[in-house]
Formats: structure tokens, C-alpha cells, sequence
């Protein structure tokens, strides 16, 4: 049994590589929140001026179907072998991960070639026998959230609309949920560790935000992956989501902060499907809580267009947060597609129909 | 008495990380979102598997029980002794399907929709999870704007600067075929190819002992799975 | 007899270390007892009751200031031995560049601190106002505080969680720190006997109760003091609205998770190794054990005795241990100092 070294999480900082990066994207993402990977690339880009690799040679690395038990570990540890050895072609030494049950797994992995070296050679030969590829371990494996958490104050002082109510002139209220898979497993690969990671909370406020604490706070947003994944076992994931959204209401939150692409979806699917079954909604006035990605906090913050974020693409309505914060968008562009083309237009949006 | 089943867990590196001996201080069901869920104790399934005995292992391996955990691996983060639950819930359910024990349940033949959906997908895109499969109708709760991405898919990517079906980089391009190809070689060398096929024939013979036949004495599949999605 | 008195240095001014330096002192040696706070007396002077008695501690301690006052003890204060070394036949002990002095030999009393509850983030000590740890809860008992959550309202449901920071990996302890189970027990009786309305729970995953007279305490906390003992280990609190806290554990008798909001929580925090252990093994002069204890010679035949020849020990800094315990270990202690002079002669 391995003792924790005693240490103080909340003092605790992990190694997050400076510059010249290869994205690893994520599946969910690209489905439910393309904008945010697009939003990530122009920040690291045009705002921050890194240097980041976008390979279209690496495929999913097989996650959700590892976390749903029809994908087994050897082949889940080959593709993310196959994955570095792409690194190594290009000579890039920092992964940026995406997704966060992608990053557990690479977690997961390393930490298993560490205690079992000999696991990490059998992979070796898979790989070579695959594929004909060699690949040495990446210097540095991180998220996507973790390279905007880095460059938090860079990102501020070019600060277009901070996280101020522009009616009351007070911070606006966001409550933070970090993915399971961040830091629960391996606590020493979250900044901040595992129990209060400060990954979006340093966000937050260092755009001027203000974070708050709920009694659930911790707890899984319920994906659950098998019980996501068949219909019948959904009223799982939906029952946990809730014990989320009725923990935090009381706070009067203003937005919803997460790191992981399906609890980022779940909680703006759920609070559609729940008021769509109870007809109970945890926002003001009848709408859900806006529920936001990093990238797509960080754009906002940055004046990036809402549309070109992506934010069209959510359920719950945007546009009430959009508007506390004071950022200018045209209502009438919010379904156009390229150069303005129609391009139909949902039935509605939001938790009800009004 | 451990006997073969404790044999293959055991022989699982994820069991050696995973499970250290327990203590029973039910740290990891206080918080397991599953055991508030369902009537599901990862402490007493960790028992159960550290007694090693033959037969309750096999009965575990048949049961719904093991079916119940979501991975979150919250239960990781508390135990005093670095165990993780989940992760022997992972070898157990391996086990489950390379013995056949899950199509024994009702949750565990549920595995097969899987393989059928996510399994697919990797296979045939190269992702998990894929707008051209994430259907509506299969997907209610995925609201009306899904539904509306869905039924105009490449208009609303190229809008937020996707590249869905197109060549190069970029958000759900199109895997290139070399990739996909090295992708099928890896399932095919490392027992994923495998795994699949382990599901689809002990579902085939649960098909069969359960009356889906066809004409020809095959099972029917088709049927099968219609059961299987609407099992309660 | 000896020609010239031989000369001790006592590491600690503690209850291990006051009653090392007495006995020594009646025994004819000369005795310089170290103390790096102010007084002596240790984390005693901080207590509000013993187990399993409920007497008073200032009894204790005043019993042992009284016999320092010894001519042959010289007690020095507000001094914290940074470095030990052998210098031929004597040892050198140095604060700093401060102070410098020689001894025949050692006896190291330094003690423990208590496990920093902040370091188990999740029962949020020193982030939730109404999470307290049994020494803060003693401290308000000692000084006569009433029992109240931090907004002053009077608790009506208390946890007292046992094992914080022992027992566990995660926190870097393995050992069980003994005393917490007892404390608890103690702690929830005191506490029934302040507020009678209040519901008292202590969370256990065993209740080790190793002392002759800990299960009679025990009942009668259960048949007198109406508390309740449910066995599962809290998994976490959460502050609610009203600062209220929300706990989750698993009723492991039942096989069911428990969920329970409280107006307060009392974490029993265990004892770590003294940080002062450090400057003693820095330069190889002890060793300590795998827990960061003072590692002991034989730990049948010889408990007292440091892996260096000459230095001694007693009391907390072997391992937990009880005041009754600790005050045995000290006398015991003084018998081996007292052997190795008289076989030396």
C-alpha cells in the first residue's frame, strides 16, 4: 500500500508544459461542443501566440467504450501508444487532452507503466506488431483546461467583458464542476489536487467572477458511460444530474462551469429533459442554468462571438448570461450558418416551451 | 476455496492496483453515486471478491450487481488504503463477458448494445461517439437543438469552423484510412476484436436458449436486441 | 558513587519529559530540561478532561511542575534543540547559535503534534465554520465556553468522526493512533452533559478500546448519555446554506450509504511524529521507524532505548500513547538512563 506523500492539495501545482503542444481532441466535444475545440485553438493561437499541432492522423482513444467494458486494456493502452508515437514524428513533447475521461486514461496509463514496467513493453510489441510504430511517453500530459488555467492572467489582461453583472456591478456567480476523471483518480495530476481542484475556480475569478461552493459539489454529474449509453438505464445519469441542480439552485447561480465534455452536456441536456418531464427549471424565469465550457468562458471574456463559440448548440438558452455580462450579439444570427445562409431552426430552445 | 475465476481477476494488473485488502469502512459507498442509485455496495463487492471463493464469484459474475457501477472512480479518491472499487468492477465485468456470465443478467446483456452502438462507431469513424449515429428518437433527452444539429449537420459545424466528413485537421474530419486501418490492426492484435466477437456469440446463444430463432435455425438478432433495449 | 554528578539533557518539557527529569533529578543526576515553548506542561495545558476519569489535567501538571523544582533540574524554555552531536564521550546540543550545552546522555521527550485536520480537505477543517477537531472542542471546554455553532446557535446534532489522519493512506498514516476512540467517547459524554437536547453520533470503523475501564465508558455513553455509534468512516461533509453540514458515510452494519446534515462536526485528529523528530535523525544520530516515530532498540526488551547508544527516549514520540501510559513510559525510562550509568561505572 502506497502512503500519500503529506501534503497540502490546496498548495499543490502540477507541471503544465509552456508552449509548443500536440491536441488530442475529444469525442463528445466535437459532437455537442465543436466550437469550444475551435475557440481553444484560436486563443492558444492568436491570443496567447503558442505554437499547437492539430494531427488529423489520431483516431478516439477508445474511452467511453473502455469506461463501458467493450474495449479492453490492452488495446485501450495500444491506441494511446499509437497516439505518442504520432507525438514522437513530430517531436513535440506535451500532449493538451481535450476530453477528460481521455486524460484519466492517459493517467491511468502512465501510472500503470510506472508500476508495471513489463506491461509497458507487452504494449510496445502490440504496437510494433499493429502497426510497424515505435513511441517513447510524452514529457508532459495535460488538459485542455489546465493550459487555460496557466495562461489565466494573460487571458485577463486582454480582458474585453469581465465576469461582472453590468445591471448591479457585482460578480457574477458561477459554480464549478470538475470531471471525475481530472483528478479523483490521481490527484497529483490536478492543480489543486483532487477534493477542491482550482482549475475553474482560478478562472473564475481571476476574470473577475466569483465561485461558490455547494453541498454537492463533488459529486458525479452521473454519466455513468453504460448508463448513459442504453436508453433504458438513463433514469441514472438524469437522477444524479438532478441531486446536483437542486443542491446548487439555492445559490442563485449565474452559470455553470465544467471541464468535461459529457458533464458539460449532461447538465444542459437534463435540465431540459427535467422540465420537460417535472416542468421544473433551476434558473430565473423559467430557464435552465446556463451551462458553459472553459473555451467558451474564456472567448466570452475574450469577445469572441457567442455564434462562433458554438453556443447556439446548447439547450438551455445562453443569452441570459450573454446579457448580465454585457456581451453584444445579434439574436437574429444565433441559427445562420456559413456567410449567413439559412439554415433552419430548432422547434425551440430553453427547458420549456413557451 | 479460490479456485479458476479468482485465477483469471487476480491475473488482471488493474486487480493488483485496484485492490490492496480491504478494510470495510464503506468510505467508497458513501459516495458512490450508484449505491444512492441503485440497492449497490461496492464495499461488499470488494469483499466478496477478497473471500476468492469459487462460487460466489461465479454468482457474482451472473449477477446485475456488477453492472451497477458507473466508473466515475470517486470511490478512489477516499479509500484509506488507495483501493479502487471501480477498477475491480472493470476485471469483473471483463471476466463476465469472456466467460459468458453476463448475458446471465439482465444488465449484463446490455453489453451487446454497446458493442452494437460505441463498438461500431470506433470501428467504422474512428470516434466514440458520432452526430450521423446519435439519432433523435434514440435520444430524447438530447432536446430539440440536438435534433435540429442532427438534421442539419454539416451546415451547423462548417458554421462554428468544423470539419465534419472533410480531409485535413480539424473537428470531426474524417479519419484518414491509414489511421482507421492501424486502428482495425490494434483491435484485431490486442484482443479487441476479440472481445467483440466473445459478446456477439454468447448473445447469439442467449438469443437462441431464449425462443429468437429464425427460419433457418439461426438466431435472430434483430429481435434479440429489440428485447434487450426494452428489458426491464 | 559517581564522583561527579552526571549530567542529563531532557528534549521536551512535556508531561513524558517533566516526570523523566523528576525521577532523574531524586536519582542524584543532574538534569537540563528543554522546552521550545514557553512553558512546560506540552499539549496538556490544553485539555479540558481525562479519560477515563474526566479529571482535571492541571491536577497532572501541576503534580509535575511542582517536582521540577528540584535543585538538580535546570529548566530551560522557549528553546528548541535544532542539532545533536557526540563529541567524544559527551553529546553536544545546540538551539540554533544560540545556545550550546554538553551531556552524558539524552532522553528525548518531544512528543507529537496533532494530525493538521486541514490536510483531509474533504470534512473541510479551516474551510466550514462549525467543522472543529477534538482539540479545538477541548480548548472550548477548558476555558468554559458554551458549546455553540458559529453563528451561536445551539448545536442540536454533532458527529464526532474518529480516525482523521490515522488509519489512512491517504493522509500518509497507516497507525492507529489509540487514544482517539476513547477521547471520542469522552468527548461525546462531555458534551451530552452541556447540551442534554443534542444528538450525538460518532463515526467509527472500529472502536478500539484497548483500556480495562474503556468499554464500562462506553456503555455508559450508550445507556446514560443516549449516543449513538454508527459504523462506516465519513467520506465527506459539504457546508449547506445555512452552514449547516451535510455528511456522507456508508451505515456499513446496514450496507447502506447515510446521508445526515449536522449543526457540527468534531474531527478526532490523531498523533503524527513531533516535527523536532527531524533534527535529531538529520545527522543519523536516531533512527526513526516507518511511521516517523523515534525507532526504539528492541521494541520488547528495550522501548526506551534510541538506536544510538546514550540517547534515550520516552512517551509520544514512540508512538500514541495515553497521559497514564506516557507517565509509566517516563519512569521507565529513567530506570534504563539510571542502568546504563551504573553498568558503565
Amino acid at each position: 500500500m502506497k502512503k500519500t506523500a503529506k501534503i497540502k492539495w490546496a498548495d499543490f501545482n502540477k507541471e503544465i508544459a509552456d508552449d509548443n503542444y500536440y491536441y488530442l481532441r475529444s469525442c463528445i466535444r466535437q459532437n455537442f461542443f465543436p466550437g469550444s475545440e475551435k475557440a481553444f485553438l484560436d486563443i492558444l493561437r492568436h491570443n496567447l501566440h503558442k505554437t499547437i499541432f492539430d494531427d488529423a492522423s489520431h483516431t478516439t482513444c477508445a474511452g467511453i467504450g473502455y469506461h463501458a467494458d467493450i474495449v479492453t486494456f490492452e488495446t485501450l493502452q495500444t491506441i494511446a501508444a499509437r497516439h505518442f508515437s504520432l507525438m514522437n514524428e513530430r517531436g513535440i513533447p506535451s500532449a493538451v487532452v481535450s476530453c477528460i475521461t481521455s486524460f484519466g486514461i492517459y493517467s491511468e496509463i502512465l501510472a500503470t507503466w510506472e508500476e508495471f514496467p513489463e506491461e509497458k513493453e507487452k504494449i510496445r510489441a502490440y504496437l510494433k506488431k499493429a502497426t510497424g510504430r515505435e513511441f517513447e511517453v510524452p514529457e508532459n500530459v495535460v488538459h485542455s483546461c489546465d493550459i487555460i488555467y496557466k495562461f489565466r492572467n494573460e487571458i485577463a489582461a486582454q480582458m474585453k467583458s469581465p465576469l461582472i453583472n453590468q445591471k448591479t456591478g457585482k460578480p457574477l456567480k458561477i459554480v464549478d464542476h470538475i470531471g471525475c476523471h481530472y483528478s479523483k483518480m490521481f490527484p497529483e495530476r490536478g492543480v489543486g489536487g483532487a477534493e477542491f481542484p482550482k482549475v475553474l475556480t482560478g478562472m473564475i475569478t481571476a476574470w473577475g467572477g466569483e465561485t461558490v461552493d455547494y453541498p454537492e459539489r463533488r459529486h458525479c454529474c452521473g454519466f455513468g458511460f453504460r448508463q448513459y449509453l442504453v436508453k433504458s438505464n438513463r433514469s441514472y445519469p438524469m437522477s444524479n444530474s438532478k441531486k446536483k441542480f437542486e443542491s446548487m439552485a439555492p445559490y442563485k447561480p449565474d452559470a455553470i462551469l465544467a471541464n468535461c465534455p459529457g458533464c458539460t452536456m449532461f447538465f444542459d441536456r437534463w435540465q431540459y429533459t427535467l422540465g420537460q418531464i417535472e416542468g421544473k427549471t433551476y434558473g430565473e424565469d423559467g430557464n435552465g442554468i446556463p451551462v458553459l465550457t472553459y473555451e467558451e468562458l474564456a472567448g466570452l471574456v475574450l469577445g469572441y462571438d457567442p455564434w462562433k463559440l458554438g453556443m447556439q448548440l446548447h439547450q438551455v438558452d445562453v443569452e441570459p448570461f450573454l446579457d448580465k455580462m454585457g456581451v453584444q450579439y445579434n439574436p437574429d444570427d444565433k441559427y445562420k450558418g456559413l456567410n449567413g445562409k439559412y439554415i433552419n431552426q430548432p422547434d425551440f430552445s430553453g427547458c420549456l416551451k413557451v | 476455496m479460490p479456485g479458476e475465476l479468482y485465477e483469471r481477476i487476480s491475473q488482471d494488473i488493474r486487480f493488483t492496483e485496484g485492490l490492496t485488502a480491504c478494510m470495510n469502512c464503506g468510505i467508497c459507498t458513501a459516495i458512490c453515486p450508484a449505491a444512492e442509485f441503485y440497492d449497490y455496495d461496492p464495499r461488499s463487492i470488494v469483499t466478496t471478491v477478497q473471500s476468492g471463493d469459487e462460487k460466489t464469484l461465479k454468482d457474482l459474475l451472473e449477477s446485475e450487481t456488477i453492472w451497477y457501477c458507473g466508473q466515475c472512480m470517486s470511490c478512489k479518491t477516499r479509500c484509506p488504503r488507495g483501493n479502487c472499487p471501480g477498477q475491480v468492477i472493470q476485471v469483473l465485468r471483463k471476466v463476465s463477458q469472456e466467460t459468458g456470465a453476463f448475458t446471465k443478467s439482465r444488465k449484463g446483456r446490455q453489453q451487446l448494445l454497446i458493442k452494437d452502438t460505441v463498438g461500431k462507431n470506433i470501428l467504422k469513424y474512428g470516434y466514440c461517439i458520432y452526430p450521423a449515429t446519435a439519432y433523435p428518437e434514440k435520444h430524447p433527452e438530447q432536446g430539440t437543438v440536438w435534433k435540429w444539429v442532427f438534421e442539419n449537420s454539416h451546415e451547423v459545424y462548417a458554421s462554428v469552423g468544423g470539419n465534419y466528413q472533410g480531409k485535413g485537421p480539424g473537428t470531426l474530419r474524417k479519419i484518414p484510412r491509414e489511421a482507421l486501418d492501424e486502428l482495425h490492426r490494434i483491435f484485431e492484435y490486442t484482443g479487441g476484436i476479440n472481445l467483440f466477437n466473445k459478446i456477439e456469440e454468447h448473445s447469439r446463444k442467449k438469443a437462441l436458449e431464449l425462443g429468437f430463432r429464425k427460419e433457418n435455425a439461426d438466431p435472430d438478432m434483430e429481435v434479440y436486441t429489440r428485447f434487450v433495449e426494452n428489458e426491464q | 558513587m559517581m564522583n561527579k554528578p552526571r549530567h542529563i539533557a531532557v528534549i521536551g518539557g512535556g508531561i513524558a519529559g517533566m516526570e523523566t527529569a523528576s525521577r532523574l533529578a531524586q536519582a542524584g543526576y543532574k538534569i537540563t530540561l528543554i522546552e521550545k515553548e514557553r512553558i512546560t506542561g506540552g499539549h496538556l495545558t490544553q485539555w479540558s478532561h481525562l479519560f477515563p476519569d474526566s479529571s482535571d489535567p492541571a491536577i497532572v501538571v501541576s503534580r509535575l511542575s511542582s517536582a521540577l523544582s528540584h535543585q538538580n533540574i535546570k529548566v530551560i524554555t522557549s528553546t528548541e534543540i535544532t542539532d545533536i552531536s557526540k563529541n567524544g564521550q559527551y553529546f553536544n546540543l545546540k538551539s540554533g547559535s544560540e545556545m550550546s550545552l554538553n551531556a552524558d546522555a539524552i532522553v528525548v521527550t518531544s512528543g507529537f503534534h496533532l494530525f493538521d485536520a486541514s490536510r483531509k480537505e474533504e470534512y473541510g477543517y479551516g474551510l466550514f465554520d462549525n467543522v472543529l477537531t477534538s482539540a479545538d472542542l477541548e480548548l472550548m471546554m477548558k476555558n468554559e465556553k458554551p458549546i455553540r455553532t458559529a453563528s451561536g446557535k445551539k448545536p442540536r446534532r454533532i458527529a464526532i468522526i474518529h480516525c482523521v489522519g490515522s488509519r489512512d493512506a491517504k493522509a500518509g498514516n497507516t497507525y492507529c493512533s489509540k487514544v482517539c476512540c476513547i477521547t471520542g467517547i469522552k468527548q461525546a459524554i462531555e458534551l451530552n452533559k452541556r447540551l442534554p437536547e443534542c444528538e450525538i453520533f460518532c463515526f467509527y470503523m472500529d472502536l478500539r478500546l484497548y483500556g480495562s475501564s474503556f468499554d464500562g465508558l462506553y456503555l455508559t455513553a450508550q445507556q446514560k448519555h443516549k449516543v449513538q455509534f454508527i459504523r462506516g468512516r465519513l467520506s465527506e461533509a459539504a457546508e449547506k446554506p445555512d452552514k449547516s453540514l451535510q455528511i456522507k458515510a456508508e451505515d456499513t452494519l446496514s450496507g447502506r450509504p447515510l446521508r445526515m446534515d449536522v449543526d457540527m462536526i468534531i474531527l478526532l485528529v490523531g498523533m503524527e511524529p513531533g516535527i523536532s523528530h527531524n533534527n535529531f535523525s538529520r545527522n543519523g544520530s536516531v533512527q526513526l521507524d516507518e511511521n516517523g516515530f523515534l525507532k526504539c532498540k528492541d521494541v520488547h526488551a528495550a522501548r526506551n532505548l534510541t538506536t544510538q547508544t546514550g540517547i534515550f527516549m520516552a512517551g509520544t514520540c514512540i508512538c500514541p500513547m495515553s497521559v497514564s501510559e506516557t507517565l509509566e513510559n517516563a519512569r521507565s525510562a529513567a530506570l534504563e538512563v539510571i542502568n546504563y550509568f551504573e553498568r558503565k561505572m
